[in-house]
């Protein structure tokens, strides 16, 4: 423990403090800035500003009704449908009645360029599950567009950013209210604590925490982590969705990272390693171009059961289209597979389920607030708006929207809450924590414990589950936890990569405690979820969500019944769980 | 299975180390430093993110060369391979560099749009004007700082703008949306801005992106004398 004297610290007091700059961040710094000029706004990155996250890697588009023969009720219907009927329905309406105004935003204000039809309006583009061809891009680069030039809007409106400064911990103060929080500066290794009158956290979610995965390093849960050490609830918990198409790339890095979804779309095949199109057995209708959860659960089903190449994958095959079509349509993707010494234009690529995006999170209202006040909470860290699975191009639209939302509300509130000062003793605790790896002398390095981490979340708690491994990979959980606390990293504290993959590492078990509990609890099959010894969806037990929070020991859970507040159930049959 | 020799830059104390790490397949130069960091010397300093070349951030010079790490293959016609930081920005520790002045050149030219009393509507623009032509494949810069790196100019002259901020602003005083035109003419002229190219071509050659910065450099030159589009 660090002496509370002994403490040296940065110090720095702001008025609106956002954690996390991919899209939620960002937008929220926009809006806050633009509500009232006035504010001074503290922005911070565990990586380069605007550079680090996911918005940056969305490739398909955004989802939005802008054509008259469109509808709000169309796009939130599809967005339920998507979302088995689990969704909050507040957050889903909110986001596709906001999103309009969104694009309009940021077509008009922003700078974002977006493709145009042949006479010059915005083009809008099909997408899976979707009633309505509403995907608004830009090529297959939507997200550096949106991202690029909201980074150039933070030269115009100059927030301080703190680059490469993590944050660690949500602070209070005596009276237990919301002081600000605990960051750490990655460069130089030096600790900082803000002192804020608003905090916003939008650092996006934790699926980097299996084997293959899609998202950026710096994903690591770290804000759904921090709330739920500061005791807020987490809803959904158990929702992690899969894209069906990940590159398998051996050990290179690049795997996991998505083969786009338009390549279904496009009359891709999936093959198994005898060469059947296996989707014909599992919706036999729609086959390749039915949705992520089904066609996950469909190539995850063929690999284990032995139909998979011998490196664990399927087959993705588009070359039947002609090597020009496919060089044409899909260069990013065809770039990416030459890169591995595949070829997608010529033949056969491996591809695997990939982990991709977590549905689940913090639990919020319409205007992004929980129930610590004046702690806010936007995008990926979330939970509600997209239920037990998200559409192709809601993320995007879920992160712009709520991050608005979120810097709308701090701008608002911001005046009112005074500045406090936390308790001394939970910022050296804090400190300590994360100090302790790198104080250890001895002590094995984080990453053989990280990669143990990602092999038992898929292997146990990845695209079909069941109450065995799910029980293996709690009890196995707990003796990684065990193990975490012996590591030891070497070398100084600036730059110290070792370092921070540790940090990492105690935030994806965290959030892989909570997958893991709220997985066990779900006892049916619904969106993402599925539990092969609970195969059906159960709507007279499960239109409820689970919701977990930290308890005095170990979990609070309440299970709580989906409001309809906008829309009932359909009555028809539905045949996917 | 061959083994590859790699010297790294290490920053403290200023020297190459060298790694000896099998070669795999398929391997990127990403995959090299993270099986250094992972087997060899856990506090190797190097930075990534989206592992796609998207984020830009994994910018590093590959026996000379200005690279993305993580979309650039190890060679397989030689088993040693050199790493640097990249060049014209301050080291942090080893491969890892301080952005901030290609940054502070890049907000000199009023990177963001400004947009003109009339666009209350997103504009009404066909893909295939001339505006669009233009602009179209001077979009998606990543901000790598490749071009920077691998610029004679920018990467000695600290008053230079480079190539990544010239790009931004030719892309900018295209756009019909924007207000802002003549303002940032002013701020691309001079030895600072246009004048400073002498275009050598380093910065299109290396652009992870396939953008053709030397190109835009040419345009605004052609602008300032026989005025804008």
């Amino acid at each position: 423990m660090v002496a509370r004297d002994m403490l040296d610290v940065d110090r720095i007091d702001t008025d609106i403090a956002v954690i996390g700059t991919g899209g939620a961040g960002l937008m929220c710094v926009l809006h806050a800035a633009s509500a009232d000029p006035t504010l001074d706004i503290t922005l911070l990155s565990k990586g380069a500003v605007g550079r680090s996250g996911c918005t940056r890697m969305v490739q398909g588009g955004y989802n939005v009704v802008l054509d008259p023969a469109d509808s709000l009720e169309l796009h939130f219907a599809d967005t339920l449908e998507g979302g088995k009927y689990l969704n909050n329905q507040e957050l889903a309406w909110t986001l596709v009645s906001d999103a309009p105004r969104v694009i309009h935003e940021l077509e008009t204000r922003v700078g974002c360029f977006f493709d145009r039809r042949e006479d010059g309006r915005i083009h809008q583009k099909a997408f899976a599950g979707q009633g309505f061809d509403r995907t608004v891009h830009r090529g297959d680069l939507t997200g550096i567009e949106i991202m690029g030039r909201l980074r150039d809007q933070m030269f115009r409106l100059g927030p301080r950013e703190l680059e490469d400064v993590r944050a660690l911990d949500l602070v209070f103060d005596d009276d237990g209210e919301l002081a600000g929080l605990t960051g750490l500066d990655v460069r130089t290794g030096r600790f900082v604590v803000i002192r804020a009158r608003v905090v916003v956290v939008a650092t996006g979610g934790a699926a980097t925490m299996y084997r293959i995965a899609a998202p950026a390093r710096e994903k690591t849960g770290d804000g759904i982590a921090m709330c739920y050490r500061a005791g807020l609830e987490m809803r959904d918990m158990e929702m992690m969705q899969f894209h069906p198409t990940g590159l398998l790339a051996g050990n290179s890095r690049l795997t996991g990272a998505v083969l786009e979804e338009g390549l279904r779309g496009a009359g891709a095949f999936l093959l198994n390693v005898d060469g059947e199109r296996y989707m014909s057995r599992y919706d036999a209708e729609r086959m390749e171009r039915s949705t992520r959860d089904v066609v996950s659960r469909a190539s995850y089903t063929e690999i284990m059961q032995g139909r998979g190449t011998a490196s664990g994958g399927v087959l993705i095959d588009i070359s039947h289209l002609g090597v020009e079509e496919v060089e044409r349509r899909f260069p990013g993707m065809v770039a990416r597979t030459r890169q591995i010494g595949a070829d997608l234009a010529r033949g056969p690529v491996e591809v695997s389920p990939t982990a991709h995006f977590h549905m689940g999170g913090v639990v919020i209202d319409p205007d992004c607030q929980t129930s610590i006040g004046g702690c806010l909470v936007a995008g990926e860290d979330a939970g509600g708006t997209h239920g037990a699975n998200r559409l192709g191009g809601n993320g995007v639209a879920e992160s712009t929207v709520f991050g608005a939302r979120a810097g709308d509300t701090a701008a608002r509130i911001a005046r009112a809450r005074q500045l406090r000062t936390p308790d001394e003793q939970q910022v050296a605790t804090s400190i300590s924590r994360a100090l302790a790896p790198l104080q250890r002398e001895r002590g094995p390095w984080p990453f053989a414990l990280t990669a143990e981490l990602k092999d038992l979340m898929w292997r146990c708690c990845g695209v079909v589950r069941d109450e065995t491994g799910l029980n293996e990979a709690r009890t196995a959980l707990d003796g990684l936890e065990q193990r975490l606390a012996e590591v030891s990293v070497p070398g100084p504290p600036r730059a110290n990569f070792a370092w921070q993959e540790a940090l990492d590492l105690e935030n994806q078990m965290t959030v892989a405690r909570l997958v893991v509990e709220s997985a066990l609890l779900r006892k049916e099959s619904r969106g993402a979820h599925f539990r092969s010894d609970f195969p059906e969806r159960n709507d007279d037990e499960w239109l409820r969500y689970v919701v977990l929070r930290r308890g005095r020991d170990g979990f609070d859970v309440e299970m709580r019944p989906v409001e309809f507040s906008r829309s009932e159930l359909p009555t028809k049959v539905v045949a996917n769980p | 299975m061959t083994t590859l020799r790699i010297s790294v830059h290490r920053s403290e104390p200023d020297r190459l180390e060298t790694f000896e790490v099998e070669r795999d397949d398929p391997m990127m130069v990403l995959d090299l430093l993270l099986a250094i960091q992972r087997t060899h010397d856990a506090s190797v300093g190097f930075r990534f993110s989206c592992r796609v070349a998207m984020c830009g951030t994994c910018t590093l010079r590959m026996d000379g060369r200005t690279v993305l790490a993580c979309q650039t293959p190890v060679p397989t016609d030689t088993d040693e391979i050199r790493l640097d930081p990249v060049a014209g920005l301050p080291v942090v520790r080893d491969l890892i560099v301080d952005t901030a002045p290609f940054w502070q050149e890049w907000a000199t030219v009023m990177p963001y749009l400004v947009p003109n009393e009339e666009l209350t509507e997103p504009a009404v623009v066909r893909p295939d004007s001339p505006e669009r032509q233009i602009i179209d494949p001077a979009l998606d810069c990543i901000g790598c700082g490749a071009c920077y790196s691998s610029c004679g100019i920018a990467n000695s002259r600290r008053d230079f703008l480079g190539p990544a901020a010239l790009n931004r602003a030719m892309v900018l005083i295209a756009d019909s949306r924007d207000a802002a035109a003549d303002e940032r003419m002013a701020a691309i002229d001079g030895a600072m801005g246009v004048d400073g190219c002498h275009y050598m071509y380093g910065c299109t050659s290396v652009c992870p992106k396939g953008l053709d910065p030397a190109g835009a450099i040419r345009k605004l030159r052609s602008w300032r004398l026989h005025g804008r589009p």
